[in-house]
């Protein structure tokens, strides 16, 4: 009787922990990606935490001054004698952009190295072979990247809101420019999803590595380019008309203004539509990784028994 | 009672609207425990046949069942090893195994695996990339057999071996399939590698069944001849014929016995093919069909 115990529960203390099947296989074929997406977020959380502990400092060399120093202003030459705050501002600015530009790499990636060159080589033909259904073999190529991109980019999307800290825009920019739009709320996320699906898609349909890695680049480039060209337009702006003419908060997203003084009518969104501007392109990106992604299942349900 | 392990029944296939079709309306059974020869020349439909057999392609008309089940649904119960042996040249020899371990969860069998592998002095960290294709073969047949299938289905297994591993690996191959009553479907086109080791055979020109059925009941009905170029063959059925001067050696499938004039011998397997594929025109034959006596 013991021994029988000892005997089926042997194996099972032998097993090794850690991920296992499909996400296991997926986790080591692509170990290369994988390696790379920790090098990325180990250097930006690194950078973010930095910039962080420079924040402060930065903020003093970014305040009015007067030449020479009176009414309680600093001299302008000691406030020039500081220089951390354009290093903030480049390094916030930095992980800004690589955030919102996450999308190009990843669809590039997804076409080339995830699905077309495993449809190229044979690889693909090799795992539908196992005790794996193609359909389930796409489910893991997608789900495990999918899940690492959302925890990777939310959460140095979140270090990049922390190391922000006051969001003073002499320092980190307006919120409604193109690059600041995309890195500092949801839409990064989305855009790295639907990075992944447009990517996976190329690959379905060219079968080659390094075509679909350039059609997914492509695809994702297009997509890019006409959400940010269209981005104004995803909320109804705000209409001011008034004879007497006024001006603009910097804090507002001018729409169409015809000039500095003098004006009678401006179309803007105010800093109260960032949230549903974001709400708008997230759902759009979402929907088109959606989309995208029904459309592999069913391309890979066509071609294979 | 036996089991088939293959069925198709008028099973075509075409690979876009303007090209003819890969397999054209096949029909055949194959019985399970045999170990099957495909034989035919370069474009017959060979890897289209394994392809179908294994789930990876939709036919595009009639019906191929596997084991009693449709292809995707006996995945878990047939290997299949490609014609170029697709692996991942960035994995390990021992990441390799350990995938077909993760993938067949059900299935796998560790010593068969390592003991192919080992068999062929390969080191289990070697990265699939620095191997020769011989070492490749033996890596992708350690996959294959790991999985302990019912159905094995090799696509030209042993063209990059040399002769000496040809072999070796065969001889593995038929020892495991023999021990674990494996059905072996193998295609080839060099005939001369499957002499010996199959029982059953079926031959495809053009994509379509030539000859199928038991190996030893397809050669039986086959006559080599000999004789004088005038005499005539009526009413057997010449499957190919040459005259040499005033001497005529033929093929023939013979209907009744052959007159006095006639020198016969039996043929061997590569006569028999290389009859077959020199005469496109001849008529196919199939001793595949189930036997009411068996039954």
């Amino acid at each position: 009787m013991t021994t029988t115990l000892t005997a089926t529960t042997a194996p099972a203390g032998l097993t090794s922990r850690g991920p296992r099947g499909l996400v296991w296989a997926v986790l080591r074929v692509h170990r290369t990606a994988l390696v790379f997406w920790g090098l990325t977020l180990t250097a930006a959380t690194a950078g973010l935490i930095w910039m962080h502990t420079i924040a402060d400092d930065a903020r003093r060399g970014n305040v009015p001054c007067a030449e020479p120093a009176h009414d309680g202003l600093p001299s302008c030459a000691s406030v020039e004698a500081i220089t951390v705050d354009d290093l903030y501002s480049d390094g916030i600015a930095l992980v800004t952009t690589a955030l919102c530009y996450v999308i190009f790499p990843v669809a590039a990636w997804a076409g080339g190295a995830l699905i077309g060159r495993e449809l190229e080589s044979g690889t693909a033909r090799l795992a539908w072979t196992q005790s794996v259904t193609p359909a389930r073999w796409l489910a893991a190529k997608l789900a495990v990247p999918a899940a690492l991109l959302t925890a990777g980019t939310g959460a140095v999307l979140l270090l990049n809101l922390w190391a922000r800290t006051d969001d003073n825009p002499n320092l980190v920019g307006d919120w409604y420019g193109p690059d600041q739009f995309a890195g500092i709320g949801p839409v990064a996320v989305a855009y790295a999803l639907a990075g992944l699906a447009l990517g996976t898609l190329a690959g379905l349909l060219l079968r080659r590595a390094l075509p679909a890695a350039g059609l997914g680049f492509a695809a994702a480039l297009l997509l890019y380019t006409v959400l940010e060209r269209y981005r104004g337009d995803l909320w109804p702006k705000v209409i001011r008309a008034d004879a007497g003419g006024f001006e603009l908060p910097r804090s507002v997203w001018a729409m169409s203004w015809p000039g500095p003084t003098g004006a009678t009518r401006a179309m803007y969104h105010p800093q109260s539509h960032f949230w549903p501007l974001q709400y708008v392109e997230t759902g759009i990106l979402l929907a088109v990784a959606a989309v995208a992604t029904l459309a592999a299942f069913r391309l890979l349900r066509r071609r294979t028994a | 009672m036996t089991e088939t392990a293959i069925e198709a029944a008028a099973l075509s296939k075409r690979f876009g609207r303007r090209r003819g079709p890969a397999l054209d309306g096949c029909t055949f059974r194959l019985p399970a425990g045999r170990v099957c020869a495909v034989v035919g020349p370069n474009g017959a439909g060979k890897s289209t046949l394994l392809s179908l057999a294994a789930g990876l392609l939709r036919p595009t008309d009639g019906t191929i069942t596997v084991l009693g089940q449709t292809p995707a649904a006996a995945r878990e119960r047939l290997a299949y090893v490609a014609q170029d042996k697709p692996l991942h040249p960035q994995l390990t020899v021992a990441d390799t195994l350990r995938l077909g371990r993760e993938l067949n969860p059900r299935r796998w069998d560790d010593r068969v695996a390592e003991r192919i592998v080992a068999e062929g002095d390969l080191a289990p960290d070697a990265k699939i990339r620095t191997l020769s294709g011989g070492q490749r073969t033996r890596v992708a047949l350690a996959l294959a057999l790991g999985k302990r299938p019912e159905l094995l289905l090799l696509d030209e297994p042993m063209a990059d071996l040399d002769p000496l591993a040809r072999h070796q690996l065969m001889a593995t191959l038929m020892a495991d399939a023999a021990e674990h009553g494996t059905t072996v479907v193998m295609s080839s086109h060099v005939v001369a590698e499957l002499d010996g080791a199959c029982d059953h055979l079926l031959l495809l020109g053009a994509g379509r069944v030539r000859l199928a059925g038991p190996l030893d009941d397809l050669l039986a009905a086959h006559k080599l001849v000999t004789g004088r170029a005038d005499a005539s063959l009526a009413p057997h059925t010449v499957v190919e014929s040459r005259t040499t001067g005033r001497q005529l050696t033929a093929l023939v499938r013979p209907d009744g016995p052959l007159g006095d004039g006639w020198q016969t011998t039996a043929p061997t397997l590569e006569e028999l093919v290389l009859a077959h594929l020199r005469a496109p025109e001849a008529p196919a034959l199939r001793l595949d069909t189930p036997q009411e006596a068996a039954v």
